[in-house]
């Protein structure tokens, strides 16, 4: 009895020291966005002087909302994209036999291999010849499929009953039908779970806007946080306010959705 | 309404065959049976039929017509899975409705064949829930009403009683046999349960690992059949088979008696064994008895008695039926003779007493 209750306080003592070392980058960022330039640097774990001035720079610095709204947008395109991509790919390769199935398989599966830096170049090539820098378009289309994405619909679509597939095919249900129907209301938490983990992933991206927009008011909100780090100095209480601004989309889906993005984690991996 | 017929249809899974050449014709109006093992293609053959798998070779025709790579929805065909298959996120109604609603028919038409249905199949007040909300029974009464609401031609029923509880197995026996003699159209039922076989089917077609062993009604599949397969798979307890030579004797469990019963009176043949375990079930008994040729069964009404260990069992030569090394019917009546009169020489030499 008394070795399960140390084994519990053991448990419980090794939880939180994690949760601070996750909870802590947080809440030092929203603190320094608070601290004025000549306290930014002291290690008090509360701002003696609270200040707006940082976030009154931020938005005087940069186009705070147009960039938030840059960064929704492509966020959100990128997310659709990806999942009505997936969606197909995953019923032609779960429901059709066709010649080079296997082949197509392993060749989406090898892509998630391939580091993002790799093909990086190429992909700006293209994005310029076609002249869809400075769009957010050209952040969006090379992203517009993810293996990680295929694959997941592939593997909940595997596991859904064929019978529920035969039955509609016998009702006489086409198969986008099916797909949109019958196999879509079925597996709605998977999907939403998968576009949330999506849409994450897409909010974060940051090499790649980076290298197709130079104009802020092009650039997601990400690219803009680089502004007021550069070779001459470092504004770094601007930065941390411009920083929570940021969060402040993905916290409040959080919020929102918290029971979801669990059930994402669970489902998918961290990613 | 729909004749169904299969002309030498072969289906193999990569190098594996699963069927190795079928004919089966089924006439209009019959309740017809696929009874076999699990694994012996029933359920391949159905699904065929339907249209849900394409067969390697050979022929598929509904109402004369060669339908062999139609679309499953144009065969004019209801299917009962084994599982239900319904729609989880519909409720009853639209689950029974789908169908139609694809099939572009007006909404007031449909609504009125719908709720027809439902009240048919005694659903009425569920008709707004959904399948989750509904007992195994119910969810079954949604899938016959989602097939019969189609008007099909012929009625495809993949192992449709096999989740529901022996008690309303029964229930839904009866209900299905009263559904086919109302609808008088062709059903194929598929099942591994022979019981449900012989008491439903007008027509059995009996499978074995690709092949068909028999087709006829029960009444002839029961007393004559084909080969050792049939013999062993129709009847519970299944036919005794005693070895003798190149040749099996099968006896019916039912067709045996234990000698002090006295319903033996007009047996030709007693065979001595001791009495291993008896079974009282109430209205029958079940003794299992070593003999020398083997391990014996004798069904006989009940007599709440233990027998003694040492019994006698009589049967009589019309009930015998012999097989050759192949598992085939021998017909032969000299060759049935002879071998028998070998094995009372037999039984008289192991104490078997020739009344």
């Amino acid at each position: 009895m008394k070795r399960i209750k140390s084994i519990t306080v053991l448990q419980h003592f090794l939880l939180i020291m994690m949760s601070i070392i996750a909870i802590f980058p947080l809440y030092w960022m929203i603190i320094s966005s608070f601290k004025n330039e000549s306290e930014i640097f002291t290690s008090s774990f509360i701002p003696q002087a609270p200040t707006w001035q940082n976030y009154l720079y931020a938005f005087a610095e940069m186009p705070i909302i147009q960039m938030l709204f840059n960064s929704f947008v492509v966020a959100t395109l990128m997310t659709i994209l990806q999942l009505a991509t997936s969606l197909l790919a995953g019923y032609a390769l779960v429901r059709w036999n066709f010649k080079g199935k296997l082949l197509i398989f392993t060749l989406l599966s090898l892509t998630w291999l391939i580091p993002f830096q790799a093909v990086m170049i190429p992909n700006y090539v293209l994005i310029n010849q076609i002249g869809l820098n400075e769009n957010p378009l050209g952040i969006v289309l090379p992203f517009a499929a993810s293996t990680f994405a295929i694959l997941s619909i592939y593997q909940s679509f595997k596991s859904f009953p064929t019978a529920l597939i035969d039955a509609a095919r016998l009702d006489g249900e086409s198969d986008l039908g099916i797909l949109f129907r019958i196999i879509l209301p079925n597996i709605r938490s998977t999907v939403v779970s998968l576009g949330i983990i999506l849409f994450i992933n897409a909010w974060n991206e940051y090499l790649w806007p980076m290298l197709v927009t130079k104009e802020m008011e092009n650039a997601p909100i990400q690219i803009g946080l680089k502004s007021f780090v550069n070779s001459d100095v470092n504004m770094w209480g601007s930065l941390m306010a411009a920083t929570t601004i940021s969060c402040i989309p993905i916290l409040l889906i959080y919020l929102f959705l918290q029971k979801h993005i669990v059930d994402s984690f669970v489902r998918f991996g961290i990613k | 309404m729909g004749s169904i017929k299969v002309e030498q249809i072969k289906k193999s899974f990569g190098q594996k065959e699963i069927l190795k050449g079928i004919d089966v014709d089924i006439p209009d109006g019959s309740f017809a049976i696929l009874l076999g093992p699990s694994g012996c293609g029933k359920s391949t053959l159905l699904r065929m039929i339907a249209g849900l798998e394409e067969p390697t070779s050979g022929s598929i025709f509904i109402n004369d017509q060669d339908i062999t790579y139609s679309e499953p929805k144009d065969r004019d065909i209801g299917m009962v899975f084994q599982n239900y298959a319904l729609y989880p996120h519909m409720t009853v109604f639209k689950n029974i409705e789908y169908g139609l609603k694809i099939k572009k028919i007006d909404k007031s038409k449909r609504l009125n064949m719908v709720n027809k249905v439902i009240e048919m199949v005694e659903l009425t007040e569920h008709a707004n829930k959904r399948p989750g909300e509904l007992s195994g029974g119910q969810r079954q009464r949604v899938a016959l009403a989602r097939a019969i609401v189609k008007r099909p031609h012929a009625f495809l029923m993949d192992e449709p009683l096999s989740n529901l509880d022996a008690k309303l197995r029964n229930q839904m026996r009866q209900e299905l046999i009263e559904l086919q003699k109302e609808l008088q159209t062709t059903f194929l039922y598929v099942t591994h349960d022979q019981i449900e076989a012989m008491s439903m089917g007008s027509y059995i077609i009996i499978m074995n690992n690709g092949h068909i062993m028999q087709k006829g009604t029960p009444k002839e599949i029961y007393t004559n059949p084909a080969n050792l397969f049939v013999a062993q798979f129709i009847g519970s307890p299944p036919t005794n088979i005693l070895s003798y030579g190149d040749y099996s004797i099968g006896i019916r469990p039912e067709n045996m008696s234990m000698k002090e019963d006295g319903h033996n009176v007009n047996a030709d043949y007693i065979l001595t064994g001791a009495v291993v375990s008896t079974e009282h079930l109430g209205g029958e008994s079940i003794y299992c008895l070593t003999t020398d040729w083997g391990k014996v069964f004798v069904k006989g009404e009940s007599t709440w008695q233990t027998p003694n260990k040492e019994s006698q069992i009589a049967f009589s030569k019309k009930d015998v039926l012999v097989f050759d090394k192949k598992g085939e019917r021998v017909r032969d009546v000299d060759l049935i003779e002879n071998l028998l009169a070998e094995m009372q020489v037999s039984n008289h030499r192991r104490e078997a007493v020739v009344l």
